[in-house]
């Protein structure tokens, strides 16, 4: 993926393209808000991590002004802010993730990577197909290999977070976001208790299982085989 | 002289003067009515008596000469003098030692002498056939006296007036100005560092102390809010050391550890911590925002029930898997103006709480219910429970039951839930046992 880095942070940008440069990916790093929106706007890009607070524009208008000139380049915005209103407001103005500072690396790279799968502009299809399993988010209802599984509502949530993104890693904080819509972390494991149910039924009858568990990362739904 | 005009002395002390000004006008009037009045009445009493002489003395000026000489001789009373002159001004009748005026009607002011004394008298000129004048006077002392009496009492009435009206403004300022000086003397005491003191009540129930309560309420949110913050600093401080000096040992550990894989191990405890600090960090910052109440800008309104249940529904699965039991009665329905997510996490700090600190076993409830006093949600266990002792104290930062940390957090959860119940305006209690329960009133 080209990946623009839009972060005054000398040692964060560093850190980042660092790290995304690892897993292979083409970094352009800018410390600066008008910088930053030119380059954006220049195109092709399939990603755009932007932080809140820039000199020159901030990462707000910047993403507004994005949004507003059409480009509908997948933006994450970063934030040092906890405020409670600021990831909606961030959302709001067209970022289409939120990561608070501190974050771990592999946090905001499993993010980096849902957002480039997301089909931003075309609707979301009736049915998510990961290997031998098929969900039908209209009705609702779950197969593997053609036989009809009975999950509960909240783990047809979970099951439909990992199969939007099949391959990617999803990170605990992510899941709770999108499934529970916490933003903040419990102590008690409910992503872990609630995957492994999701995986019993998942599994029950079958000799593999879909789902792997990325240790220190998160989880991902095997796509295809 | 502005400033001195808008102080309280100079505002009682124009007033003062503005009422003793209109007195002086209402005087002035009053005195020159009564003069005239007074005047008048002598002219009547003058013209009458010129009348009657020319009555009695109906042939001519002989009958009015022995009418003035009988008048003479009869009154003893030297009110009224009379003389009568003819043509070439040679006395006829009269003792009144006064020229008479060549033209007939009043005089206001006629010189004449009386046992060798000037004096001032008021007249009236006739002329009778034959060119005789007949002048009839009456002395005007008594309308001077009048005048004088008038004027003195006036005076005087006016001049203590004045001087109560002086007075009653010095007066009103000194009080007032000490008044306002006890709460000066306060401010400047704070100021000066007694955070403690506060304006003294007079008893009275006046402004002054309507003022002072009002000012002595602020003064007491304040300091409670600077004593919190002091606290928190020095709990922070405090509490932070202990993770900061587990993090440089590790990484001291790290530094001197030649073996490479034992070296990793230290350098990822080492970021253990750093997280876990950060944690901490996080979780301040977050409870010094809500206590901020900024949140209160986007307050909406919220389905307390629904939100619950939705906690419940996600607690359920890991607390049966460690043995807990999860039991929900809510009342379907109940809203409130608020943060939904506030709230989640109020309920998920609440349900976190009784997941670590609980035994195997233990029965945990959530309890939503409205009354006439609001909604009051309850989360509840059957657990061992706490000192009474410690209850009251866990809604503090850092403060935890189990100070040997064999349980994990930081001891900011409960910290958090009371921050979320003050920013929706609610208050919240511990009942230590038995079992440990917080119940909380919306």
């Amino acid at each position: 993926m080209r990946i623009l880095i839009v972060e005054d942070d000398a040692d964060t940008s560093q850190f980042i393209a660092r790290g995304l440069a690892e897993l292979g990916h083409q970094v352009v790093t800018s410390g600066d808000g008008r910088d930053g929106l030119f380059h954006a706007t220049d195109g092709g890009f399939d990603a755009v991590v932007v932080d809140r607070m820039l000199p020159g524009l901030d990462g707000l208008a910047l993403v507004k002004a994005l949004r507003a000139a059409g480009n509908m380049t997948p933006v994450l915005m970063l934030t040092a802010l906890s405020g409670i209103a600021d990831r909606v407001d961030g959302l709001e103005g067209g970022a289409d993730d939120y990561l608070v500072k501190p974050f771990a690396f592999t946090e905001l790279a499993a993010r980096i990577h849902a957002l480039g799968r997301r089909p931003s502009t075309a609707a979301e299809p009736a049915r998510l197909i990961a290997g031998d399993i098929e969900l039908d988010l209209h009705r609702r209802t779950v197969s593997r290999a053609g036989r009809r599984i009975a999950l509960q509502p909240r783990e047809f949530t979970l099951l439909a977070e990992l199969m939007r993104h099949p391959g990617r890693i999803m990170t605990r904080t992510m899941l709770l976001e999108r499934v529970w819509d916490f933003d903040f972390d419990p102590k008690t494991n409910i992503v872990e208790t609630h995957l492994s149910r999701l995986r019993s039924k998942l599994n029950a009858g079958f000799d593999s299982d879909p789902i792997e568990t990325v240790r220190g990362a998160g989880y991902l739904i095997k796509d295809g085989g | 002289m502005r400033r001195w005009l808008r102080g309280t002395f100079g505002l009682v002390a124009t007033v003062a003067l503005g009422f003793a000004l209109a007195t002086l006008a209402i005087g002035v009037v009053a005195f020159e009515t009564t003069h005239e009045a007074l005047e008048l009445q002598l002219d009547h009493r003058i013209a009458i008596e010129t009348q009657a002489l020319i009555d009695e003395g109906q042939d001519g000026h002989e009958g009015v000469a022995s009418a003035i000489r009988r008048r003479e001789a009869a009154s003893s009373t030297a009110s009224l003098g009379y003389r009568l002159v003819d043509a070439a001004n040679n006395p006829v009748a009269g003792a009144l030692d006064a020229a008479v005026p060549a033209e007939p009607g009043y005089v206001e002011l006629l010189p004449y002498k009386a046992g060798g004394e000037e004096r001032i008298a008021q007249s009236l000129t006739t002329v009778l056939p034959g060119n005789y004048r007949l002048l009839v006077a009456a002395d005007r002392a008594a309308i001077d006296e009048m005048d004088i009496r008038f004027i003195q009492l006036f005076l005087g009435a006016f001049g203590a007036m004045l001087l109560l009206g002086i007075a009653a403004a010095w007066l009103v300022a000194i009080v007032t100005r000490r008044r306002l000086a006890r709460i000066d003397h306060t401010a400047a005491a704070i100021i000066d560092g007694d955070l403690s003191r506060r304006v003294p009540l007079s008893g009275s129930g006046d402004e002054f102390d309507s003022v002072a309560e009002t000012l002595n309420l602020m003064l007491d949110r304040i300091s409670g809010l600077m004593e919190n913050l002091r606290q928190v600093s020095s709990d922070v401080a405090h509490d932070l050391r202990t993770p900061l000096t587990r993090l440089q040992n590790r990484l001291d550990e790290a530094l001197r550890e030649r073996d490479g894989t034992l070296q990793r191990e230290a350098i990822e405890a080492a970021a253990g911590e750093a997280g876990e600090l950060l944690e901490v960090f996080s979780a301040l910052l977050r409870i010094a925002e809500v206590e901020g109440m900024a949140a209160r800008a986007h307050f909406q309104t919220v389905d307390l029930s629904a939100v619950a249940a939705d906690v419940a529904d996600a607690f359920r699965p890991a607390m049966e898997g460690s043995g807990h039991q999860l039991v929900t009665s809510i009342m379907p329905g109940l809203t409130l103006s608020g943060d939904r997510r506030l709230l989640q996490q109020m309920l998920t700090n609440l349900l976190d709480n009784a997941a670590q600190h609980t035994p195997r076993g233990t029965t945990v409830r959530i309890a939503i219910e409205s009354d006439r006093h609001g909604i009051r949600l309850a989360v509840t266990d059957d657990g061992p429970g706490v000192g009474e002792k410690d209850a009251p104290e866990l809604f503090n930062r850092f403060a935890r039951v189990d100070r040997s940390r064999s349980t994990p957090g930081h001891g900011l959860g409960l910290a958090m839930v009371a921050a979320i119940v003050a920013i929706h305006s609610g208050k919240a209690i511990i009942a230590p046992r038995p079992g440990f329960g917080v119940h909380v009133e919306l």
